[in-house]
């Protein structure tokens, strides 16, 4: 269902290509930029080159095989790193590359789904990590660098600017979801299941339409921000017990939590259709930087850099044509220090 | 709310933009390089920034003008739709894109960054080249910018874009972008600052903050996004400032007179009204089901098609005088036709 959504809006996007080619035809050679001189061309990029050598060595690039499906952030010297929690859980052979080294031995040792972050950790010794910007969120139109395309020995760069407030974005929903919709219309205290989401938690634990919630994790369920407070902070996999009311007759469920955007399928846009290959998870975070560096699904998860080359965010979302998310350096070490195994574990 | 970025467009614009980027080829504004370089600062003279100092000077005059033209740029709420759109003069008038403003007198509200919102009423628009015009209808003074007279911006120069992204949201704030002028025609501007739906009607603006263009229209490449240069407004200000509707479509469609009747041929000639349209120029003046409209200001009605066609060919407020049989009894109606 998913797919063939999306082979239509692509299908769609070819036809606009066409209509490009055709009137960008007639054009005299020379009255165009050569691709060379534009935003993130080769020759422009060369006046970034410090910044590409910071890149080349505290940034990862994280496979799955042969494929190349996001970038990660070097945080410690000893071999962990950050990475976009979504884009790698289904890889099935993770391997890693910093600079030019290749670590076949990938562990992952932590995920938030809050932040959509994965710490990943890999055997090595002296790596170079990233150094942390400490000066506050840079301002609007300030340049940042991120990782662009890569080959198997060198990084390049994507180039932008900040380009709007840092803020919270997605209304502070929870990224995790038992996969009910609830009808709130009726009298206070009363909050009933209206829908029951395919392949959610709550179907396949056999919650019904129509049944009243009672409490959630033995804690009394008035109104929907009762149930929001108790699926913040949980991650997918955990479960919640949820007692519910039907005909009559109090019943207890154990429902499996599971990722917002697996369950409730965000419906394509015509801003979405005119935007190529987005990330799954562009929403839903605490704080963001936004700015305008081109990356792709594949292109996030890496350290966004500033012209004095201290990392100013970890790449967190590429939202659309114009908008890619970052989430920025001060809320990192909270991020990590809540990842890392604690140093008394045995 | 959808926001307005005519993708669509472009299959309806095809011939008529391919003709306009030819043509545009014999003036370029390349020829008055020479004359023009002392006054340009050194990141436009360069052929690309060669070191971190450079990006520097291009990032402090970017940033000098930020605060100036963001307060200056509007989003623009259509009603079911929004756009964006800057303000270029003290007393509140806005340039947009004429598929923003969508047509001469129509009301909208203006939506300041910090979340203000104003009237105001579109003037006139080029519908072929997607220049708008609107006025902020409460007297006051505005926050405006400078728009670049002297058409200074080059090929290749550094530009910044300005835009409500896919609507306005006050928590994010106006979105800024940064590319170069990529390609530079008669009609049209191309940059590779990234636009999207809701961008449309929205300012380029050179680095010292002059409005050098007016954002239209995507392609699907990242590098297509293309902004009506500045001298099409200059060149039709007046009568645009007179709220005329200049020339047809793409951009706009001149709206289309309006009676209000659903009608069936009739065997003895003229059309029997079958259908009356509530709250329209039919009701209003009186028009039942079952009359018979015989002539129209005089013409004898033949069938439906060319009834229809007619009416079509008018312009909305023209009377029109209906010859009409109801109840055996010839009379006449006038209807101040509608609009669609």
């Amino acid at each position: 269902m998913k797919r063939s959504k999306s082979k239509l809006s692509w299908a769609r996007s070819r036809l606009v290509v066409c209509g490009f080619a055709l009137i960008c035809a007639p054009l005299v050679q020379g009255q165009q930029l050569e691709a060379r001189l534009r935003l993130s061309g080769s020759t422009t990029r060369e006046a970034f080159e410090p910044l590409r050598g910071i890149l080349q060595q505290c940034s990862a690039v994280v496979y799955d095989g042969w494929k190349s499906i996001s970038f990660g952030v070097v945080i410690t010297s000893d071999g962990y790193l950050v990475t976009k929690a979504s884009e790698i859980e289904d890889a099935k052979e993770l391997n890693v590359r910093v600079d030019k080294t290749h670590f076949k031995n990938v562990r992952v040792i932590a995920t938030t789904v809050e932040w959509d972050v994965a710490l990943l950790k890999v055997e090595a010794r002296d790596l170079v990590t990233v150094e942390w910007d400490t000066d506050g969120e840079p301002d609007h139109g300030s340049w940042v660098v991120a990782n662009g395309s890569t080959s198997r020995t060198r990084r390049r760069v994507r180039v932008g600017i900040i380009s709007a407030n840092a803020r919270e974005v997605g209304g502070g929903k929870a990224p995790v979801v038992l996969g009910i919709t609830l009808d709130t219309n009726k009298k206070a205290g009363t909050l009933s299941i209206s829908g029951v989401e395919e392949d959610s938690g709550a179907a396949d634990a056999g919650l019904e339409e129509g049944d009243l919630i009672l409490s959630a994790d033995e804690q009394e369920i008035g109104k929907i921000e009762d149930l929001q407070e108790i699926l913040a902070g949980k991650e997918p996999g955990d479960h919640v017990k949820l007692r519910v009311k039907r005909d009559d007759e109090e019943m207890e469920f154990e429902v499996e939590l599971r990722t917002r955007e697996k369950i409730f399928e965000e419906e394509r846009s015509r801003n979405d259709a005119m935007s190529g290959r987005y990330s799954k998870r562009r929403s839903n975070f605490k704080r963001i930087l936004q700015h305008d560096v081109a990356l792709s699904e594949r292109s996030a998860g890496g350290p966004l850099l500033n012209l004095d080359g201290k990392c100013v965010g970890m790449n967190i979302a590429r939202v659309n044509r114009c908008e890619t998310f970052a989430i920025p350096a001060g809320e990192m070490p909270k991020i990590i220090e809540d990842l890392m195994p604690k140093t008394n574990d045995p | 709310m959808t926001q307005v970025l005519p993708h669509d467009c472009w299959r309806r614009v095809g011939a008529s933009a391919a003709l306009a980027l030819i043509s545009l080829s014999l003036g370029s504004p390349i020829l008055a390089a020479d004359e023009k370089a002392e006054a340009r600062p050194l990141y436009n003279l360069q052929e690309a920034p060669e070191s971190i100092r450079d990006l520097l000077a291009i990032q402090e005059a970017l940033q000098r003008s930020l605060p100036r033209t963001r307060k200056a740029t509007v989003g623009i709420d259509m009603g079911g739709g929004s756009g964006s759109g800057v303000i270029v003069s003290k007393e509140g008038m806005v340039l947009t894109a004429a598929h923003v403003s969508g047509g001469v007198g129509k009301k909208l509200t203006v939506i300041m960054e910090d979340g203000t919102k104003h009237k105001a009423t579109s003037l006139g628009l080029v519908a072929e080249t997607d220049a708008a015009m609107l006025k902020i209808d409460e007297k006051g003074s505005y926050p405006y910018v400078e728009i670049d007279k002297e058409e200074r911006a080059l090929m290749g120069d550094w530009v910044f874009a300005l835009g409500h992204s896919g609507g306005f949201n006050k928590e994010r704030g106006v979105g800024v972008r940064i590319g170069r002028i990529v390609r530079w025609a008669d009609q049209t501007i191309q940059t590779d600052c990234n636009l999207i739906g809701g961008d449309s009607g929205g300012p380029l603006f050179d680095l010292k903050g002059r409005l050098i263009g007016i954002h239209s229209r995507v392609g699907a490449s990242l590098e297509q996004n293309m902004h009506v240069p500045i001298r099409v407004f200059l060149r039709h200000w007046e009568k645009m400032e007179a709220s005329e509707f200049i020339g047809e479509g793409p951009f706009a469609e001149k709206p289309v007179a309006f009676l209000g009747v659903g009608t069936e041929d009739r065997e003895e000639g003229g059309v029997e009204v079958k259908v009356v349209g509530k709250e329209t120029a039919a009701e209003e003046a009186g028009v039942k089901v079952g009359d018979a409209i015989l002539e129209i200001d005089g013409n004898e009605v033949e069938n439906k098609e060319k009834f229809s066609a007619g009416i079509k060919g008018l312009k909305p407020g023209t009377k029109v005088k209906l010859k009409i049989l109801r109840d055996d009894e010839e009379i006449e109606i006038e209807v101040e036709l509608g609009e669609k």
